[in-house]
């Protein structure tokens, strides 16, 4: 039997991975009822405050839900793989480790803007007075890069943890710190874009941070990820 | 007993403490007091070169964990794991040093600043560094985790390094490394540019020690669990 090229391979895991988390119901609108209990969590927490903390408020809560929703996409990727060994099975066909990472990788993006969209429009209605003169569709593209960097970095850092003894310390210990620079910069852009309603000058220098990131993690995800899982090494 | 090797190594690390000590007794004693600081500044002849030694410790981490996932030899990985211990160690000295800094002159012991919070995430991954080493099994599998993790650490030094420029925060910006030349009196600059380099060289003797005694320690796990069989 001929062997699918890297593309096809890469298609037909990211259609396995898919169909697996639209199994069931309860996977497509747990999305969206998670991003709502953060919203009610936080408008509960800070009651009344000042419109431009509000904004400030609002880019913490579509940062902090789809930070948080990432964590549970990371587990969800890799939990199968190492609970049922499919893992160690996948690696011994001739499979593209490229192809591997790139599915798992499209997969966990895809299940992080399914939280984060529905957090920014769900936010937006919730704080509209404080965000009524401004367009929030500006911020969409920067939550899609911060989604594509903090991805990236986590399905390489759920990937080297897997096999680790103390894998639920580990994995929030190093995770976290590294996602520093893509968080900071995402929030920075999209603060200074609400408050002002345009992308200024600082703004484009942190969206640069930002996409550099995103660059640096998926270029060393896909460079390190067949390192990790290549046993013939 | 020791051998003429070991004896040389010694040697040399007594001469760098003995250098750490002269550059630490110049900067307490012979560096002016500085005009806006008062005495409080003088920690910064040993929290400079502690920082610069931390980052100087990823940089190695980096280099290191680039050689251990090419080659897959042990004593790289050995190298990795020393290094990361001794950019830890540096790492603790950087806060601590700075909170005894901070508690006079900003008022609090610590405070989230953006160096600081930064610094503290490198101390938090050389600990990570350190955990998953040991949560591992040894074995290929472990110097290939162990390497990438290596090589993602070190992305984070640039941003902790401009993080004083990137976030207008408490923390000074740099008065070293900086356009139109450092801001300090000559004798304070060379004193600290002279403690960089001590402790660097300081840093490497100790990973080098370190790497030794991780090596002697594989080798004696090896020999007891072939014994065991």
């Amino acid at each position: 039997m001929k062997t699918p090229n890297a593309f096809a391979q890469f298609r037909i895991l990211l259609a396995n991975g898919i169909k697996s988390e639209l199994s069931d119901l309860e996977r497509l609108i747990s999305p969206l009822l998670f991003a709502l209990t953060i919203l009610i969590l936080f408008a509960f927490a800070v009651g009344e405050v000042e419109p431009d903390m509000r904004i400030k408020l609002f880019v913490a809560e579509v940062f902090l839900t789809t930070f948080l929703a990432l964590q549970i996409s990371f587990s969800r990727v890799f939990e199968p793989a190492r609970t049922d060994k499919v893992f160690d099975l996948l690696r011994t066909y001739p499979v593209s480790y490229n192809a591997w990472f790139l599915a798992k990788y499209v997969l966990v993006v895809m299940l992080g803007l399914s939280v984060a969209l529905p957090t920014i429009f769900i936010g937006a209605i919730m704080n509209g007075k404080a965000l009524a003169n401004v367009s929030i569709w500006g911020i969409i593209p920067v939550t899609v890069l911060a989604v594509a960097g903090l991805s990236a970095l986590g399905v390489l850092l759920a990937a080297i943890t897997m096999k680790a003894q103390s894998r639920q310390i580990l994995y929030p210990l190093l995770y976290f710190p590294m996602t520093a620079p893509v968080l900071l910069s995402a929030i920075q852009v999209s603060v200074t874009y609400l408050e002002k309603g345009i992308f200024n000058s600082d703004s484009k220098a942190w969206f640069l941070l930002l996409a550099s990131f995103d660059v640096i993690y998926v270029t060393l995800g896909v460079l390190l990820f067949s390192e990790l899982v290549d046993d013939s090494q | 007993m020791l051998d003429a090797k070991d004896k040389k190594s010694l040697y040399i690390g007594i001469l760098l403490a003995i250098l750490v000590l002269v550059q630490w007794s110049v900067g307490m004693f012979l560096a002016p007091v500085d005009a806006m600081q008062g005495q409080v500044y003088r920690i910064i002849f040993l929290h400079v070169p502690a920082a610069f030694t931390a980052f100087f410790s990823a940089f190695m981490l980096f280099i290191y964990s680039i050689l251990a996932l090419k080659s897959k030899k042990d004593s790289y990985q050995q190298m990795c794991k020393a290094t990361a211990e001794v950019g830890l160690i540096f790492t603790a000295i950087t806060l601590l040093t700075g909170s005894i800094w901070g508690r006079p002159t900003w008022g609090v012991w610590w405070t989230w600043d953006a160096r600081l919070t930064t610094t503290l995430l490198l101390a938090i991954l050389y600990a990570g560094y350190l955990l998953l080493y040991s949560s591992l099994e040894p074995g290929p599998g472990r110097t290939k985790a162990c390497a990438i993790l290596g090589i993602l650490i070190s992305a984070d030094v640039p941003v902790i390094y401009q993080s004083v420029n990137w976030w207008r925060t408490l923390h000074q910006p740099q008065s070293m490394l900086r356009k139109g030349g450092a801001t300090m009196d000559p004798l304070i600059l060379w004193t600290v540019v002279a403690g960089i380099l001590i402790l660097i060289l300081f840093s490497i003797w100790l990973i080098v020690q370190r790497k030794t005694n991780i090596a002697l320690q594989d080798e004696l796990e090896t020999k007891s669990f072939q014994q065991i069989k």
